[in-house]
């Protein structure tokens, strides 16, 4: 049990101790990594998904700018605290799948593009209800996360450890699911839906439970950025990006793997920004399109498999 | 006194001036976040190029004060441009200057505010800046210095309905509704259009514009890209207008080279004629390094990013001299102190509003952009009625 928790974690908390110690009197680069983390924490619950429930979802962005704005809507105009009214963005996320269980029905290319559909909805919805969501020109001056025990949340270090620490629950909560019997159960159903039916396995309610799951993980990561950010608009909050990337990262990592789309997002976004954009200031994202293509071309199932049988190899020769 | 003696007077004079120190001139960095890619990198291109040639003038000067622009491209996205803004005050930048558009301009001010740098910017024209409780956010433009100009123009014209097809964007839509307000109580009738700003077919707006509204002008608000889709709506159903009235990026010697048969007898918000022509030194040294620079015209956004990126530079290098650099002397220099610069006059509010700033309106008219109006600026007659088609 104690040798699982920690191949789980070694990686979290290797990110807990290590980049403050080395980086906590750099604002910049700490924030580079709260990014690369917030793109991680998307990943992960788009992996989880995909991995678990096997439904490619190209309108996760729907469930992050729901997030965004519910929780950004209630701080603001009812003085609910911040992290409540984040729990509360992820939850309305959450629910918001249940508009969508129609969608269930649909496989593959079919499901990805209804759920993109209703990231569309989403938008131009947030954009209509002018008077709650102040239409087009948005919402700024959302409240910062608080001082919790005297530990500004809303310091650099502190938005790094609550970006960190939602990421190492959505760890947990995946782990802990894909142990479980319905874990076990969502697994069979990659193979043969209609045998798992037979055995009595409610597939659909397994989907959409699953689906819940992440819609609430990445709703509580758009509240986290919009909190963060202190600003937020349709077309920012419902961005292709939000969905786009973390996905980029999740396949770049690895996202059959638990770690893969967080040492993807890491590996993607801290290149990108750190090396990529330094080196060529306007020419960067052609560099990492490049790379991805490599990647997937050298190792179609992400980054950490291959570095995994790199690793084999190694010990195999060397034996 | 004999040659020997010339030399040695000579040579004990050069070591002299040898020895003495030379006046050192302070070199300050000035962080620049601009969108030089993404969605709006033609405004933010534009203004960089600005910001560099007045870099290049202001050290040409050579004053005691050196200014070096550190550049970081935003990517026209907030999040990157908050990270930016902390990159450069990591980097002991004293300013920062930029942002293209509002929605930029928003939570890269913010960063700047929280790290207690005075923020300039050309691209933040909408209202709400003013009442975000910013310590230290200037801008030299604003939403209402646009409205004035197309509504003056199109009050000129003696428009009686009008029709506004804007972009949802924040400042577009802002823009768009005190147009809307403004041209209501000149008692002209006004039908609002809006589109998202992923449209690329206008054609049903334009229909109904045509077949209802029955406008004698459109004004379009948006940006390089909508008016392009806008006015190729246009051409094909060629609806009975007098004149079609663009917001800012469309009066541009840009637009002109790309889509000469498009914009050609279009009006936009522009500062200056093409061919440029400037009467007073600031601005013939302003044309000049950019021609210096950039091997093309001139245009409003560059001449933003100068006047800009000037102010800034010189309210450095005021606070340097009166030793209140580290003590919020930029800031307050550039409150206290009114400039008349090629865009006219600039005086800036508490809250960091410049309140002289009013737009010219500039022509399309066969490759050339005629100063239309106001009539005190104008360069030429205006071409009315006139449609590109």
């Amino acid at each position: 049990m104690m040798k699982s928790f920690i191949k789980l974690m070694w990686f979290p908390l290797l990110l807990a101790t290590l980049v403050p110690a080395i980086w906590h009197q750099q604002p910049y680069i700490l924030s580079m990594f709260t990014d690369a983390l917030t793109i991680g924490a998307l990943a992960l619950a788009w992996a989880m998904l995909g991995n678990l429930g096997g439904m490619v979802s190209f309108g996760h962005s729907a469930f992050f700018g729901t997030g965004a704005y519910i929780s950004s809507m209630l701080a603001m105009n009812s003085g609910m605290p911040v992290l409540l009214s984040m729990l509360c963005g992820g939850l309305a996320a959450a629910l918001t799948t249940l508009l969508m269980l129609p969608t269930l029905r649909l496989k593959g290319t079919y499901f990805a593009l209804a759920i993109l559909a209703y990231s569309q909805i989403f938008r131009v919805l947030a954009m209509q209800l002018e008077g709650i969501t102040g239409g087009s020109a948005g919402l700024s001056g959302i409240p910062t996360l608080p001082v919790v025990m005297g530990f500004a949340l809303n310091s650099k270090l502190g938005v790094y450890y609550v970006i960190l620490a939602l990421l190492t629950l959505f760890l947990l909560i995946y782990t802990v699911l894909a142990r479980s019997d319905y874990g076990l159960a969502l697994k069979a159903m990659h193979d043969s839906e209609a045998a798992t039916q037979v055995v009595g396995v409610n597939s659909l309610l397994l989907k959409a439970l699953v689906l819940l799951l992440s819609a609430f993980m990445t709703g509580l990561v758009g509240a986290f950025n919009a909190h963060h950010m202190n600003f937020l608009e349709p077309d920012y909050a419902f961005n292709a990006s939000w969905v786009i990337v973390p996905i980029i990262a999740a396949i770049f990592g690895g996202f059959r793997s638990l770690n893969g789309p967080l040492v993807g997002a890491l590996v993607v976004y801290l290149t990108d920004q750190l090396l990529f954009k330094v080196l060529f200031p306007t020419g960067n994202l052609m560099i990492l399109g490049g790379l991805l293509v490599a990647i997937i071309l050298i190792s179609p199932r992400g980054l950490l498999p291959l570095l995994h049988s790199a690793q084999r190899r190694f010990y195999r020769a060397k034996a | 006194m004999n040659l020997t003696k010339w030399f040695a007077i000579g040579l004990s004079c050069t070591t002299a001036l040898s020895v003495i120190p030379a006046t050192q001139a302070a070199e300050y960095q000035v962080g620049a976040v601009i969108s030089l890619t993404g969605v709006n990198a033609r405004g933010g291109t534009g203004m960089h190029e600005g910001i560099k040639v007045a870099e290049s003038v202001f050290n040409q000067r050579g004053g005691n004060v050196q200014i070096k622009v550190e550049t970081i491209n935003d990517e026209s996205s907030p999040a990157k441009a908050v990270a930016a803004v902390e990159r450069l005050a990591a980097n002991k930048v004293v300013a920062i200057t930029g942002g293209a558009t509002s929605d930029i301009v928003g939570p890269a001010a913010t960063a700047a505010d929280k790290l207690g740098l005075p923020f300039m910017t050309s691209g933040g024209t909408s209202s709400e800046f003013l009442t975000q409780g910013f310590k230290s956010f200037f801008r030299i433009n604003n939403t209402t210095g646009y409205v004035k100009a197309m509504a003056g123009l199109l009050e000129t014209m003696q428009v009686k309905k009008l029709a506004v097809i804007y972009s949802t964007k924040k400042s577009t839509s802002e823009m768009a509704r005190m147009m809307q307000q403004y041209m209501a109580e000149k008692g002209v009738v006004v039908t609002m259009h809006p589109f998202e700003a992923t449209t690329v077919d206008f054609k049903p707006i334009i229909n109904k514009i045509k077949l209802q509204d029955k406008p004698d002008a459109i004004n379009m608000i948006g940006y390089e890209n909508d008016y392009v889709g806008i006015l190729r709506a246009t051409r094909v159903l060629k609806p009975q207008v007098k004149a079609m009235v663009g917001a800012w990026q469309i009066a541009t010697s840009k637009m002109y080279q790309d889509f000469p048969d498009l914009v050609d007898k279009t009006y936009g918000t522009e500062m200056l004629p093409v061919p440029v022509t400037f009467n007073r030194p600031e601005g013939q040294a302003f044309e000049a390094a950019f021609r210096k620079l950039y091997p093309h015209e001139p245009d409003y956004l560059s001449q933003y990013g100068f006047v800009q990126g000037m102010l800034l530079f010189e309210a450095i290098a005021r606070a340097e001299a009166a030793g209140t650099l580290d003590k919020g002397g930029i800031a307050q220099e550039l409150r206290s102190t009114p400039v008349d610069t090629i865009i006219g006059n600039v005086r800036f509010t508490e809250q960091g509003d410049n309140e002289e700033f009013v737009q010219n309106i500039g022509q399309h008219q066969k490759g050339n952009i005629v100063i239309v109006w106001p009539e005190s600026a104008s360069t030429g007659a205006m071409q009315f009625p006139g449609t590109p088609w």
